[in-house]
């Protein structure tokens, strides 16, 4: 039977960045909508609400031999909880606590069939806190990867810092991942379709999400430890050799690369092949076709940390046809 | 009178049934200790409640007595009603009269699963992280933490001890009353990697069987603490059934009946019994029946399948298409059967010929 899937955003971001005021308002506001919210246990929602589910932020390894393999144990029961509700939602928001790592709540979208099938996970929501983001990049991981995750930013609290000071900030995040949307907020205040329902792991929407995906090259050559590196290709790919190539380097480097996703111009296929992963898990399918005429060319994003941009791009130059 | 189970006019017309619309996904269900009534946990927080018998007057709606769902549901051991969890955090008992009082509270917390033993007449729920037993003098007892949310627990044949399913294997707590002056018996601990999602005793006390994230069976020997591992199951299996006699343990999540044989040596080595018609999905629920050698199989496509175990034969009832089948319960006499779905259809199956 054809169910309806929910959508689900996951909202990070650093304590204090504002996420609970974010939540707040999408529980609190007339939206028409409903929203289920999934709070962390050190979260400080005050709304008393059948709608708010407590999480204990459960991370469990997969039992299948792949230690980067972990997924939301507590997510996969509370999804399947919610959906034994009579009343249905137009929405799910996870939050995660400010130190906590975005992927084993993304893999739990690749990873549960149960969840697959009646959820899907529909963008990374990071809330950054624009008069203390640099700080935090010097107090551990946990900021950087936030926004390295992200398919859509809330630069927050910008009216705390400076011109000058939300200009840095900006190009911090940007060198970090310049995929994600940035939106300038005060106080968290955002028109909540700029958040929602985003399909930003839809792999059909990859090229609607990113209209400037395939023109705009953003190799960046800074000193980050975390940052986004893409290549280019218009010789056609052999896809058994980008198979083997990805599913290796997946295997190998999962645990380094966030976030990935390309689409690529396969040798003698008539539609685009769309891929997009979160660590080492991956979805891909068959996207639009090729116009006629159209220049096919093979796009390829990594969002990770030390990544080895030669190696990566030799890597596929070997998987393109001679 | 007596269960026929390849009655091939059932494939065309259901067995005489009572079939009530509750437009709510019905989480559990279960016939009361006597076996004169049949309620139903639905998703808008209600328990209804109906007569086991179909051709008397079913009972209306009822209005919800839980905040949120009703997430489990079992025959009250102590009484002829029921007790039900919600994801309001309350473990209620719902008297015969439908008045419901309060066993228990967490606030936060959902009470997704839980246990009854006849013969103590003890209620055991989980409570996120901890394991809750309620004797039948309403004392609360409280097992745990366990490492990560209990995902499902159940009585031993004698009712002393509870085993729990948690990622990381199972932990067993007798539960019996402390003496005075002398520290519990610790918890018997059975390890194996990964999450445990579902979790049945042995109606002979000896193995406990569990299902797995990872789409495995685990069962443990209890008396020599050996284990085994089942694989090649296509989903995870939710729900594990042992026969009566404890020969057999039936498992959903394959398109056919598959039980693995547990007389004699046990299934090491074995493959499992398989037996029955395809359904167009996976059963989601399998029900052992109470005393006799039959089975009863719900499927996520909405099939219903009834299976005789000693001549190989099954039937495939017809149901009102598409919404997967979410409960099975067998009436105490073995000669009704209970179904609940997704999307809300209860029924109750008279199956006397």
């Amino acid at each position: 039977m054809a169910q309806v899937q929910v959508p689900v955003t996951v909202l990070t971001g650093y304590l204090g960045a504002g996420k609970t005021t974010l939540l707040n308002r999408i529980l609190s506001e007339q939206h028409g909508k409903k929203y289920a919210v999934i709070v962390n246990e050190f979260g400080e929602l005050g709304i008393d609400n059948d709608l708010v589910v407590n999480a204990d932020e459960e991370v469990f390894e997969m039992n299948n031999g792949c230690i980067c393999c972990t997924v939301r144990g507590d997510l996969i029961r509370i999804i399947e909880g919610l959906m034994k509700r009579k009343d249905k939602f137009d929405g799910i928001l996870v939050e995660t606590t400010g130190l906590a790592d975005p992927g084993p709540v993304a893999q739990t979208f690749f990873t549960d069939d149960d969840v697959k099938a009646r959820t899907r996970l529909d963008a990374i929501v990071t809330v950054v806190d624009a008069k203390h983001f640099l700080g935090q990049l010097e107090q551990g991981s946990e900021a950087e990867e936030q926004v390295a995750f992200a398919d859509v930013i809330l630069l927050n609290k910008t009216d705390l810092v400076s011109a000058d000071e939300l200009a840095k900030v900006e190009g911090k995040i940007t060198a970090i991942n310049p995929y994600a949307r940035i939106h300038k907020t005060q106080k968290s205040q955002i028109d909540l379709a700029a958040i929602l329902d985003k399909g930003a792991f839809d792999l059909k929407r990859i090229l609607e999400f990113e209209p400037d995906f395939l023109t705009h090259g953003h190799d960046h050559n800074h000193e980050e430890e975390v940052k986004s590196l893409s290549i280019t290709s218009d010789r056609p790919v052999d896809p058994e050799r980008f198979q083997k190539w990805m599913g290796a380097l997946l295997q190998l480097r999962g645990g380094d690369i966030f976030r990935s996703k390309g689409i690529l111009a396969i040798d003698g296929a008539p539609k685009r092949y769309v891929y997009q992963g979160v660590h080492m898990m991956m979805d891909s399918d068959w996207g639009v076709p090729w116009k006629a005429g159209e220049k096919r060319s093979s796009k390829l994003v990594f969002i990770g940390r030390n990544l080895d941009g030669d190696n990566l791009k030799r890597g596929f130059e070997d998987c393109l046809k001679q | 009178m007596k269960i026929d189970l390849a009655n091939p006019a059932w494939r065309q017309t259901l067995p005489p049934a009572r079939t009530i619309g509750a437009d709510a996904p019905v989480a559990a269900c279960a016939f009361s200790r006597d076996g004169t009534t049949v309620a139903f946990a639905l998703g808008d927080g209600s328990v209804r409640r109906l007569p086991a018998d179909i051709a008397a007057a079913p009972a209306d709606a009822v209005p919800p007595i839980h905040g949120g769902a009703v997430l489990a549901l079992v025959a009250d051991p102590a009484g002829d009603g029921f007790v039900s969890g919600g994801d309001d955090g309350r473990l209620l008992r719902i008297a015969t009269d439908g008045t419901a009082t309060e066993l228990f509270n967490q606030k936060g917390r959902w009470i997704d699963h839980l246990a009854a033993h006849r013969a103590t007449g003890a209620i055991a729920a989980s409570v996120g992280k901890a394991a809750v037993v309620v004797t039948k003098d309403g004392e609360v007892r409280e097992f745990g933490p366990h490492q990560s949310t209990v995902a499902d627990l159940d009585f031993s044949k004698d009712g002393s001890r509870i085993g729990c399913a948690h990622y990381g294997g199972v932990t067993v707590w007798s539960i019996g009353q402390v003496t005075q002056g002398k520290a519990a018996p610790p918890p018997r601990r059975f390890a194996w990697r990964g999450s445990h999602v579902a979790l049945r005793w042995s109606t002979d006390g000896k193995f406990i069987a569990t299902g797995t994230q990872e789409n495995d069976i685990h069962v443990w020997r209890m008396a020599q603490a050996t284990d085994m591992r089942m694989q090649g199951y296509p989903a995870k299996v939710r729900s594990l059934s042992w026969t009566a006699d404890a020969r057999f343990l039936y498992t959903s999540s394959q398109p056919v009946f598959t039980a693995w044989p547990f007389s004699g040596k046990g299934p090491e080595g074995k493959p499992p019994l398989q037996f029955g018609e395809e359904g167009a999905g996976l059963l989601s629920v399998v029900a052992a029946h109470p005393t006799a050698e039959f089975v009863a199989g719900g499927y996520d496509s909405g099939e219903l399948q009834l299976g005789d175990i000693k001549a190989k034969r099954s039937v495939v009832l017809k149901m009102a298409d598409g919404s997967a089948l979410t409960c099975l319960a067998w009436s105490p006499d073995g000669f009704k059967l209970a179904v609940g779905n997704e999307r809300g259809d209860l029924l109750v199956i008279d199956l006397r010929r």
